[in-house]
């Protein structure tokens, strides 16, 4: 099985729309691509080729969307099967999924809010725990970005993620536009949540832009640049727990390659202090 | 089996997610938060359906469109937890049911815009052990692996916004549609006679003459050689617009 330690340094999420730029020219400072497999799974022709020639060349990650972990449906497990043989097919050493649903019997293809209550905690846990048992091997869950506040929550977030990680015993995929994004919808601190979440479970970060709809809204749409308060909070997450692989997303409003380059090369900047602490890099 | 509290609310919260006139808003939930929720969904929904089937959306125009996705939100459950997937499920279910609201020929017209997508990303293995430039009379001609021979009763690639036929054609239309060696997805206009070998050839036993002596069969030709020249061009150009990849020499 590929290694989690392949994926390091800034990475970039690959969009079929970059394919022809990347072609001509992988930019120094991107050190692995990002794919959610729900777009790449059963794929052939020229995006198919496109996504061989890349997985050749770099590192890939693997995002997932649809798998539903907190959905009211049983777990998917004819498509986690079908996850498993493309990871396995691109050697792709890191899953992770969303701590969200999208499924009502049917698929939404958009992320849910989970109510954030103790029997949810038991429910997300032991379907990640089929996930990881399935898959064999461990995933990360990412704090999701959300708008509505369930009226039914017990907890406040970061303690529901805490707990469901320690319940599940599995990885967090920390997302900091989502801390931030979140915590202009729902008016908390994001430093103060940030704190609080387990460091050592973190394997991989992602940072991106958002929408501000309102004074009091904001939208994760991964279609802006990102803003500075969020460039701090990864600067944050780095002092408080130390460097892990990032990922700079952009799903919309794709601009050209070089424009994203620029933020890749903002993520390597912030990382470049501590690389010397690194022993892997210190040797080699 | 009883319901829990957290699944009834995550199935209200979709129920009006995906119908906010038809579904009540959950109990405690802002409105505008919600309504967020509501209009990401949909415009999610509708860009994806609207990606593949551009033609569609503007024959109906917006309000139809909108309503028929809406519709298709609503009340369908989609399997697929793949996203390019969702136009054959729309697809789908634009075929189950008789609609009166929409014009005859739209599913047809749906399939026809979705068949570009489906040839575009078919990951079917491309055949081995061809040659390029083997002869096409002697051979068995091997087709594109991503190809699609369809008949349809409605001039599909002619219909728009200024031509909406409201009678099926006389003589079905049928198109062959093929991604070439350069990955290209094609077009062809096939008159029934070139289908016909094209059908043969997808069975994959015939070689190219066996092949187009069995049309002249069918069509009881009193010279079956010249159909078997005819045939010849028509195996040249499939071959030259890249539909067929070359042959495999028989043994």
């Amino acid at each position: 099985m590929a290694q989690l330690e392949e994926i390091r340094g800034a990475g970039l999420g690959l969009k079929r729309e970059l394919m022809p730029a990347l072609q001509a020219g992988v930019p120094g400072c991107i050190d692995f691509f990002e794919i959610a497999p729900e777009n790449w799974i059963g794929v052939g022709g020229r995006p198919g080729k496109q996504l061989a020639w890349v997985a050749e060349r770099y590192p890939l990650a693997c995002h997932g969307l649809s798998l539903s972990l907190g959905g009211p449906d049983p777990l998917n497990e004819v498509f986690l099967q079908r996850v498993k043989q493309f990871l396995d097919h691109y050697r792709i050493p890191l899953y992770t999924e969303h701590l969200s649903y999208c499924s009502d019997g049917g698929y939404l293809y958009d992320l849910l809010p989970i109510p954030f209550t103790e029997e949810a905690v038991r429910y997300v846990a032991a379907r990640i725990r089929r996930t990881q048992e399935i898959l064999e091997r461990r995933i990360a869950v990412e704090n999701a970005s959300f708008y509505v506040a369930a009226p039914i929550s017990e907890m406040d977030e970061p303690a529901f993620v805490r707990a469901v990680l320690e319940e599940a015993d599995c990885d967090l995929h920390l997302d900091v536009n989502n801390i931030y994004v979140n915590s202009v919808n729902f008016g908390f601190d994001p430093v103060t949540y940030l704190r609080s979440l387990p460091g050592e479970r973190i394997v991989y970060i992602h940072t991106a832009g958002h929408y501000r709809k309102a004074p009091d809204l904001v939208i994760d749409t991964h279609g802006e640049t990102v803003i500075d308060t969020v460039w701090d909070l990864l600067a944050e997450a780095y002092r408080l727990f130390g460097v892990r692989p990032t990922l700079l997303e952009r799903d919309f409003n794709i601009p050209p390659l070089a424009e994203l380059t620029a933020e890749v090369e903002r993520i390597a900047a912030l990382q470049a202090p501590y690389a010397t602490a690194i022993p892997a890099v210190a040797s080699a | 089996m009883s319901v829990s509290s957290l699944q009834r609310y995550q199935i209200e919260f979709c129920a009006h997610a995906r119908s906010p006139k038809t579904h009540p808003r959950p109990a405690g939930i802002a409105a505008k938060r919600m309504a967020v929720y509501a209009q990401l969904l949909f415009n999610n929904m509708e860009s994806s359906l609207a990606g593949c089937f551009p033609v569609c959306k503007k024959v109906l125009g917006l309000r139809r469109w909108n309503a028929l996705v809406r519709e298709f939100f609503a009340r369908h459950r989609c399997a697929t937890p793949l996203f390019r997937q969702i136009p054959e499920e729309f697809l789908q279910w634009l075929q189950e049911t008789e609609r009166r609201n929409i014009p005859p020929f739209l599913p047809q017209l749906a399939h026809y815009e979705w068949v570009e997508l489906a040839v575009a990303v078919s990951d079917a293995h491309r055949p081995v052990g061809w040659e390029a430039d083997g002869n096409l009379l002697a051979g068995k001609p091997v087709l594109s692996s991503a190809l699609m021979l369809l008949r349809y009763d409605w001039p599909v690639q002619r219909i728009s916004p200024r031509f909406k036929p409201v009678q099926p054609l006389a003589d079905p239309v049928w198109l062959l549609v093929f991604r070439d060696p350069d990955d290209e997805v094609r077009f062809i206009e096939l008159n029934p006679v070139s289908a016909h070998l094209v059908e043969l050839l997808q069975a994959g036993n015939f070689t190219g003459r066996e092949a187009l002596l069995e049309i002249a069969k069918a069509l009881r030709h009193p010279d079956p050689e010249q159909v078997v020249a005819f045939g010849s061009t028509v195996l040249s150009e499939l071959r030259q617009n890249g539909a067929i990849l070359g042959t495999l020499s028989c043994k």
